[in-house]
């Protein structure tokens, strides 16, 4: 089926440990998709695609864009904790929204909820999370009443 | 001899209105991206409707449109998706193309929109590769049909970035969109630096396809600038257009007869870079472009 084989490659550009099993046994994808033979050969063929890797690194990328672009200080002072944090959250989240400020108020709040179950973060970091995550809600509030 | 000098413009974005003011002679069409003047609330609570209008973008850009024409450019509607369209968002499309005078309004050929969520695209930065068969062909037409009735303008079709194309399919993609063209009334929009990206990725020839897409169909022509990662090369509008892209631009566009615009694209995260003169640079390029498509008589393919 049409939708399955869409669902199935956009799932596949979403998640570099899926293309990883699914190169090592491309049965799976029978096993979570309706899919014809020609679906699945061509979703085997399209995983095996050294550009494959670029579709993964463009929609990690893209998860990021409206995360650095609204809460760029917070971003800069996780430093290298950001892509595991990204990574958790990607997971958490699949689906991105297109409405920048509930994407970033979501993701703050998924930090707000870590930080609660003992996640540890410095006091400068999370001064500047609370100082962003309050420009966002604004932000958000405003847009929640424009016409 | 054509009848009217293609149109030189630019893809909207914020910083678009201080580039209009910079060179205001050099903007004479702008392609505006709906999907970027509304917050969409599809997927969280709102006062209201779901879509809300950022309108301070929509007065600077109603500012900036007197004496340009102003075209669509959508990403939201996604229509190779197996999906039903959207048609709330197919209603404020339609909306926003009475208010801001839409004279034609594309899309793209990629899927954006998959049936548990969306890609992230940051405007178009990911669009998935469609298959090009009569399935995919029977879903676009049906969904053109209902974007004819509620736009009541001239649609067009975008060929995307493709970094993995599908593999094995009924038809190749200058075929699919001569095909739109053919049964479904919808034109080309010809993104010659997503050729210039297939080439350089090694999926496609850009000169294959140029000598295959019907040259009736093209009514738009987008030039733009990329980069390098990891390896490969992205259509991350973030340069100038790359000279083997000017040279197709000079050599193919002559044939298309029915060619109404000719536009840049640029993030605006890359506009420092750029900057205004460079900008201004390239429109006057554009503009040097327009007037030779208009001067050039076409015999057997080639320009003279």
């Amino acid at each position: 089926m049409l939708v399955e084989f869409q669902q199935a490659l956009a799932d596949l550009v979403a998640s570099p440990d899926f293309c990883r099993q699914v190169r090592l046994s491309p049965p799976l994808l029978h096993e979570r998709y309706v899919l014809s033979e020609r679906e699945h050969e061509r979703l085997v063929k399209i995983v095996n695609h050294k550009a494959m890797a670029l579709n993964c690194m463009l929609y990690r990328a893209n998860r990021l864009a409206p995360l650095a672009m609204n809460l760029h200080e917070f971003c800069t002072l996780l430093g290298p904790r950001l892509g595991p944090l990204l990574s958790e959250y990607a997971v958490l989240y699949p689906n991105t929204n297109v409405h920048f400020y509930l994407e970033c108020d979501r993701f703050c709040k998924f930090v707000l909820t870590k930080l609660s179950d003992g996640y540890e973060l410095e006091r400068e970091a999370r001064v500047v999370l609370e100082k962003e995550h309050s420009r966002i809600q604004l932000g958000l509030m405003a847009s929640y009443t424009a016409l | 001899m054509r009848d009217r000098r293609p149109l030189v413009g630019l893809l909207n974005n914020p910083v678009v209105p201080s580039v209009i003011r910079y060179a205001p002679d050099l903007v004479e069409y702008v392609d505006v991206i709906p999907d970027r003047l509304w917050y969409d609330f599809e997927h969280g609570e709102a006062i209201g409707g779901r879509f809300h209008r950022v309108t301070g973008a929509i007065e600077e850009l109603s500012e900036c449109a007197r004496g340009r024409v102003l075209g669509g450019h959508g990403i939201g509607l996604s229509l190779p998706s197996a999906l039903p369209i959207d048609m709330e968002m197919v209603e404020a499309t339609a909306a926003l193309a009475r208010q801001l005078n839409f004279q034609w309004y594309s899309e793209h050929l990629s899927m954006f929109l998959v049936s548990n969520g969306s890609v992230p695209n940051s405007q178009a930065g990911l669009g998935l590769p469609v298959s090009y068969d009569d399935e995919t062909f029977e879903i676009i037409r049906g969904k053109l049909e209902v974007l004819k009735k509620f736009l009541r303008c001239d649609l067009l079709l975008e060929n995307g970035a493709v970094f993995t194309p599908v593999p094995d399919t009924e038809m190749s993609e200058a075929d699919f969109l001569n095909r739109l063209y053919s049964e479904a009334g919808c034109g080309t929009l010809l993104d010659l630096h997503n050729l210039y990206v297939g080439k350089r990725n090694g999926v496609l020839s850009p000169l294959e396809y140029l000598e295959q897409i019907n040259p009736e169909s093209v009514q738009e022509i987008h030039l733009a600038g990329g980069h390098e990662l990891a390896g490969f090369y992205t259509d991350s509008h973030s340069g100038l257009t790359p000279d083997e892209v000017w040279e197709w631009a000079y050599h193919f566009s002559p044939r298309f007869r029915n060619l109404r615009a000719v536009v840049f694209e640029f993030h605006e995260s890359y506009f420092e870079k750029l900057g205004l003169k460079g900008i201004a640079g390239e429109l006057e390029r554009m503009h040097a472009l327009a007037e030779a498509v208009t001067s050039a008589t076409v015999q057997h393919g080639a320009m003279v």
